[in-house]
């Protein structure tokens, strides 16, 4: 990203001196993983439900072109819009030339990854229209000027007394280190905003060919108001996120839910179908899809292409040990965590150093275990590492990139974590010995020193025999 | 044209992958279950359970008079001249227009896309309660199936702090699944024929963005009321 000119190296060793960003990471993925756990123990048949996410993954990606031309041409038969983005630039332009050409002065947003891929906020802003992102965690970091640092919750590095200080300095109340008072500081602010935007943006957690929808997932409701209160909606869909029939939910809404937070259900999902229809009193009068591409069609046809089943649920990130130890900021991209080391190389392969971040990764295995769709992220990033060779990008390990990754990987918030992680029910730590080697290219100075073993056994087995 | 551009990357990747994929989506069966947790005997039970534990209130009443007198209470704690409401016809409770008449409460305009939009939303923001029926609710997540449209505007359920919805004993299903399949049976391709939107609803509107700890109401409602009929 044009914002963080500075190395990789760079960001890993400032996010691993940031005491604060420390303290957030550590409170936050530790309730992750154990509402994960929790959630997941009490299926009646939670591989069975895994198996049949990913199978009906794979089975809307192996017919995207139908699936697409026919979510499109039934949001088009219900008066809806759809825009066919090649890249980033094709998304922000469509986007920027509705608000121009309907006056909008005003947009509600609600947490949309692609919209941060295509870098919307900018676009928008230099047009002259005013973007507010509703999400709690994207508001609090849209007052801060930063971008998310986790797919799911996008604050995750901030701590309460940081919130604090940004509601007293932006908004101009007490400083209060109690989070419903926070909580309720936001609604107050945020609830103007909805009932004065001439257009909401939102993100799309699936599209559903069959019916002409899309689904949004949330628990605040701030996409079901941006999506219901102003006379434009936006929704802005990675062309992948589909599935071929409404009853797929049935599967990939409880697996999402589960993975993400380990709830039951999100609060809110949202089936949307188009514009409002004659006699609904509320619901936008115009809807717009748009489908965006950047690099997911050509990503198809390649050794990458299994990451295009990801469902964006976060759980990879919560259980990786480097996430856990530098936080999202410091990948640099859009995405972060293991899917975003994998996926950031293709979607944004101009940033500084990205053939890195493939390497930012002990291949534990961990991520893979905890996915609702069993990508074998460690197989892909040991691709990009590969293709990075190949490419004549990776050089011999350098000092600094020593440094980094000695720090990464001694640092004992990381083993902290690790262990808090297995004692909740997905034991990234085997519990037999020490292992003597690390994976490329953190070998070359594990040789000689003692690293916690990786799992001896996958997560699926070792829930079956504690089961 | 961009379309037929990104079109035509889809086929030659396909071209490629697509054994791969097919495979893959072979590999289980996409069958969906019905429900998914242990299934539990008494729906009633599980529902009301599954709802206290995400911090919404359930009202089991034995028939329609028992739950106005929940209304009336539930009303009677949080005066509003005015409500935020589905049409009364499209709740199906029979006595709720007496009782709101009776109660001097009338139904707040929601009508958005006449010429008083701005006027009727600043009306509606600080009104106190919406009321709602429901398609169906599911037992083992203690969700609500809404299906908005014509008389059903979405900020019923939406807008107000207070929430109140109003379930059938036979409206219960076990799960997401059976939710679905309910819905398609009933509607077959015509679901969103009239309406432009089906909302689920889990509990009251929560955030856990600061430091993972939960606070309730951030953007919807913080309170979530469902009176169980029958
Ligand atoms: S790769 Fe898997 S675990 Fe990671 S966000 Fe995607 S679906 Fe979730």
């Amino acid at each position: 990203m044009s914002s963080q000119p500075i190395s990789f190296y760079e960001r890993v060793n400032t996010a691993l001196d940031d005491t604060s960003l420390k303290t957030a990471l550590n409170r936050a993925t530790e309730r992750f993983v154990g509402n994960r756990a929790g959630a997941l123990r009490a299926l009646s048949d939670a591989n069975g439900l895994r198996d049949a996410a990913r199978a009906i993954r794979a089975g809307a990606l192996a017919q995207l072109d139908t699936l697409l031309v026919q979510l499109a041409e039934r949001v088009e038969a219900r008066g809806g819009h759809v825009c066919w983005a090649s890249d980033a630039a094709e998304a922000q332009r469509y986007i920027v030339n509705l608000a121009q050409a309907r006056q909008v002065r005003s947009i509600v947003k609600s947490k949309s990854m692609a919209s941060e891929e295509i870098h919307l906020n900018q676009a928008l802003e230099a047009a002259g229209v005013q973007v507010v992102e509703t999400d709690l965690g994207e508001y609090i970091i849209q007052l801060a000027g930063e971008t998310p640092s986790h797919i799911i919750a996008p604050s995750i590095h901030k701590t309460r007394e940081q919130v604090s200080e940004l509601f007293h300095q932006h908004l101009g109340v007490p400083p209060t280190d109690d989070i419903p008072t926070m909580t309720q500081t936001a609604r107050r602010a945020l609830r103007q905003r909805f009932l004065q935007a001439d257009m909401g943006i939102s993100g799309v957690n699936f599209g559903v060919a069959d019916e002409g929808a899309v689904v949004i997932v949330e628990n605040e409701g701030n996409a079901r108001l941006s999506t219901s209160v102003p006379r434009i909606h936006v929704a802005i869909m990675g062309i992948e996120r589909i599935v071929a029939h409404m009853e797929d939910l049935g599967v990939m809404l409880q697996v999402l839910a589960r993975s993400a937070t380990g709830q039951k259900l999100s609060v809110y999902t949202s089936i949307i179908n188009g514009p409002a229809r004659p006699g609904e009193a509320d619901g936008p009068e115009e809807f717009h899809l748009v489908l965006l591409d950047n690099g997911r069609s050509k990503m198809l046809g390649s050794q990458y292409a299994e990451a295009l089943l990801c469902i964006r649920c976060g759980a990879c990130l919560n259980a990786c040990p480097v996430y856990q130890a530098i936080g999202g900021h410091a990948y640099g991209g859009v995405y972060s965590g293991p899917i975003g080391a994998v996926l950031t190389p293709i979607l944004q392969p101009d940033l500084p150093d990205v053939y890195l971040l493939p390497q930012a990764s002990s291949l534990c295995g961990a991520c893979q275990e905890v996915c609702p769709v069993r990508i074998a992220i460690p197989d892909l990033l040991l691709r990009h590492r590969a293709d990075a060779v190949k490419a004549g990008k990776a050089h011999p390990i350098e000092q600094a990139a020593m440094s980094s990754y000695k720090r990464m990987m001694t640092n004992p918030f990381l083993y902290r974590a690790a262990g808090r992680a297995a004692r909740n029910g997905s034991r990234l730590i085997g519990r037999k010995g020490r292992i003597r080697r690390l994976p490329p290219p953190l070998h070359t100075w594990s040789r000689g020193r003692d690293f916690p073993t990786l799992p001896a056994k996958s997560f699926s087995e070792m829930w079956e025999e504690e089961n | 044209m961009t379309r037929s551009q990104i079109l035509a990357n889809l086929h030659t990747s396909l071209a490629s992958n697509r054994p791969w994929l097919e495979a893959v989506a072979r590999s289980a069966p996409h069958s969906i279950p019905p429900y998914v947790m242990p299934a539990a005997d008494d729906l009633d039970a599980q529902f009301m359970a599954e709802l206290h534990a995400i911090a919404g209130m359930a009202y089991p009443v034995a028939d329609e008079r028992a739950a106005l007198t929940q209304i009336a209470a539930l009303l009677a704690d949080r005066p509003s001249p005015q409500i935020i409401a589905w049409e009364v016809e499209q709740i199906g409770l029979a006595g709720l227009a007496a009782l709101l008449d009776q109660q001097g409460v009338t139904l707040a305009t929601s009508d958005l896309h006449g010429t008083s939009r701005s006027a009727h939303l600043q009306n509606m923001e600080p009104l106190a309660i919406c009321i709602s029926g429901v398609e169906a609710g599911i037992a083992e997540s203690g969700s609500l199936v809404l299906r908005h449209g014509p008389g059903r505007p979405r900020l019923a359920s939406l807008l107000a702090p207070c929430h109140i919805a109003i379930l059938r004993r036979s409206q219960l299903v076990r799960g997401l699944g059976e939710a679905l399949a309910l819905l398609r049976n009933r509607y077959g391709e015509e679901i969103f024929t009239s309406t432009s939107n089906l909302t689920l609803i889990t509990g009251p509107s929560r955030t856990a963005d600061i430091e993972m700890t939960l606070s309730l109401g951030i953007h919807g409602p913080p309170e979530v009321h469902v009176v169980l009929v029958g």
